[in-house]
């Protein structure tokens, strides 16, 4: 592949959510950093599992487990900082992940599920990866983390 | 950088120092400016009169202490944080509104020289209970917002199903009980 054309084919970061590989964008992720101490306080937000402290900036960590993996992830040894928009402004938050990171090229196909919160496929060596679309996969984390509490709440 | 919870602020700048109470709840430490503290009391040497709602419409408020004329609605800090039930020793009686906090104890006083926006992130009730976060000897802590523990709804509330319990207790009608 030349110069010129791989510049053209988009790139994604590859991570590890539980078992399950996924990818996000390129764009989308600022850096990947060794895990940093998580600081916790009461609150009520899904997935929100506490803050990092990082260059005197404040990032929210949000666990991806309950979107991609159906449960809560275990402790991670790396963090991806990604850009978020809310509310017209940007925010990094930082995803647990375990296992490799891998910055990839390709073109992303349409998806093969019906998971709302995929928006393409990578095609690795045979490997089907899901690509997230973010803020779906966000919310579809919160949905189903407040399923699971009204299950608990529910029960006698 | 993360937004500084006051635009106008700037990070170092001494005028913004601010006065804190450290104080634990539930295991967890939070920060009270001290300037919206009236008083911090130990529960045993607090006197004066408890008395009890006639109707608790909400969990984290059951009493009115009643302190030198003057009457205030007790909220139980774990009850407020959906903590798990703790061993409060504490009461923070909070200036310029009728609301006195159960915490477990003061940690320390401290002076806090940065208040940073509560990430966006956050998207639950406690955007109404902090002010923001801040950073005291490395560890990130939230920073409760006075008016958070009972807003002006939730007062509201209190009064219309207790109507004129708070002033009742504050003149003194009520039988001296302890809590």
């Amino acid at each position: 592949m030349s110069a010129e054309h791989s510049s053209l084919v988009p790139s994604f970061v590859v991570f590890q959510v539980g078992t399950r590989r996924v990818a996000l964008p390129r764009d989308a992720v600022a850096e990947l950093i060794a895990s940093p101490v998580l600081f916790k306080f009461p609150h009520t937000t899904p997935l929100v599992t506490g803050v990092a402290l990082r260059r005197g900036r404040i990032l929210p960590v949000l666990d991806l487990g309950p979107a991609v993996m159906g449960t809560a992830s275990v402790a991670a040894r790396f963090f991806l900082v990604v850009e978020r928009r809310i509310e017209n402004r940007s925010e990094r938050c930082a995803i647990p992940v375990h296992g490799e990171c891998e910055l990839v090229a390709g073109i992303m196909i349409p998806p093969a599920g019906t998971e709302e919160f995929v928006s393409g496929c990578l095609d690795l060596n045979g490997e089907l990866i899901n690509v997230l679309d973010l803020e779906k996969a966000i919310a579809a984390g919160v949905r189903r983390d407040e399923a699971s509490v009204a299950t608990e709440e529910a029960l006698p | 950088m993360t937004p500084l919870a006051s635009p106008n602020a700037t990070q170092r700048d001494p005028r913004r120092r601010e006065q804190v109470a450290v104080f634990s709840v539930g295991g967890y430490r939070f920060v009270i400016s001290a300037e919206s503290v009236q008083e911090i009391r130990s529960t045993d040497s607090l006197g004066g009169t408890v008395v009890d709602l006639e109707r608790p419409v909400m969990q984290k408020v059951r009493h009115i202490v009643e302190r030198d004329g003057r009457s205030y609605y007790v909220v139980s800090g774990c009850e407020h944080f959906h903590l798990s039930a703790s061993r409060p020793t504490t009461v923070l009686i909070l200036r310029g509104a009728p609301v006195a906090v159960l915490v477990d104890r003061i940690e320390e006083m401290a002076e806090m020289r940065l208040l940073l926006e509560l990430p966006l992130s956050f998207r639950g009730e406690e955007r109404n209970w902090y002010r923001g976060l801040t950073v005291l000897d490395r560890n990130v802590l939230p920073v409760t917002n006075p008016r958070g523990f009972l807003t002006g709804a939730e007062l509201l509330r209190l009064e219309e199903e207790n109507p004129g319990l708070l002033e009742a207790a504050a003149s003194g009608r009520y039988e001296r009980e302890r809590a």
